[in-house]
């Protein structure tokens, strides 16, 4: 009788219930709306484009610190074109009363090389 | 990726190639698993409308879970019988309740045999293995099915039945006992006695 059972399940085995159409145009349909879309993995490099004002910026420390640069530059060129006279006093005064002729880059190391 | 490189591929593979857009990946998957899933489904059910519902919501859960399905865990397969097995443990709980056993409703398989009446034997055949496994304890029949017509190994039973694998060689050898006294009286019906 084990064989009879046997040959059953073997037959069972052999003729699997197939699916209807309409069950398997089904599931494709849930598959198809279920579909992840879109980008499936994020892009290597997520991180926003920035604009070439906001990459030159980062460079020297954000928009701040280039404010403060050019803030700096804006008054080196104005001084430059007035020419102050209190700040006259300040750049001339040395070179006013002492003439330099020579300047010694190098110091002598004559006096440390001499023999007793 | 072309159709016959994706033939190749594991239920995973093409589950990953799924959740990551590939048209033809589902199709392929959905033709692999169907029939098992409504076959298991079905002989658990004695029900083929019910059965395909169950597979279909067995599919559908695995298509939501697909961008989460972590590798090496699980088989597809073996989780999605599982799936089928719990929703189908409802469905029969629910039946319990409304006290509507639909044995009758046994769902005869499509035969294409030679002759006309090699066939209504077979069908004949098919529907009393069908009432015979219906007549099982939920467990048995599960586990007979899985083993004997699903062709699983009793590890893979053992996980999707969530039971140790000593408990699953119990239920089919206890299922299978049973079944052989319950097709015992319909020997002759069943047309043996004529192939003999």
């Amino acid at each position: 009788m084990m064989d009879d059972l046997d040959a059953l399940f073997a037959q069972a085995k052999a003729k699997p219930m197939a699916p209807s159409a309409a069950v398997m145009a089904r599931v494709l349909a849930d598959a198809a709306a279920h579909q992840p879309q879109g980008q499936a993995w994020p892009a290597a490099d997520a991180r926003p484009k920035l604009g070439l004002f906001a990459q030159f910026a980062g460079f020297f420390g954000g928009a701040g610190a280039l404010a403060g640069m050019a803030s700096a530059a804006m008054a080196g060129l104005f001084i430059g074109y007035v020419q102050p006279s209190s700040l006259d006093l300040v750049t001339g005064a040395g070179a006013a009363s002492a003439s330099l002729e020579q300047v010694e880059l190098l110091p002598d190391l004559s006096a440390f090389l001499t023999e007793e | 990726m072309p159709r016959d490189t994706l033939a190749e591929l594991d239920d995973e593979a093409l589950l990953v190639l799924y959740a990551n857009k590939d048209p033809d990946a589902a199709r392929l998957l959905a033709h692999r698993l169907m029939p098992r899933l409504v076959g298991y489904a079905g002989r658990l059910l004695a029900d083929r409308a019910e059965a395909e519902d169950i597979a279909q919501e067995t599919m559908l859960r695995l298509w939501k879970l697909a961008p989460d399905w972590r590798s090496g865990e699980a088989k597809v397969s073996t989780w999605a019988y599982r799936v089928a097995q719990n929703l189908c443990t409802d469905r029969l709980r629910l039946r319990q309740r409304r006290g509507a056993e639909a044995l009758d409703a046994v769902a005869e398989p499509a035969s294409d045999a030679a002759t006309v009446v090699a066939g209504m034997i077979e069908a004949d055949r098919m529907a009393a293995l069908d009432a015979a496994l219906a007549s099982l304890p939920e467990r048995q029949r599960s586990a007979v099915v899985l083993r004997h017509i699903e062709g699983l190994t009793n590890p893979e039973i053992a996980e999707i039945l969530q039971i140790g694998v000593e408990a699953v060689e119990s239920l089919t050898a206890r299922g299978k006992r049973a079944l052989t006294l319950a097709l015992a009286g319909q020997r002759a019906e069943l047309g043996y006695e004529e192939a003999e």
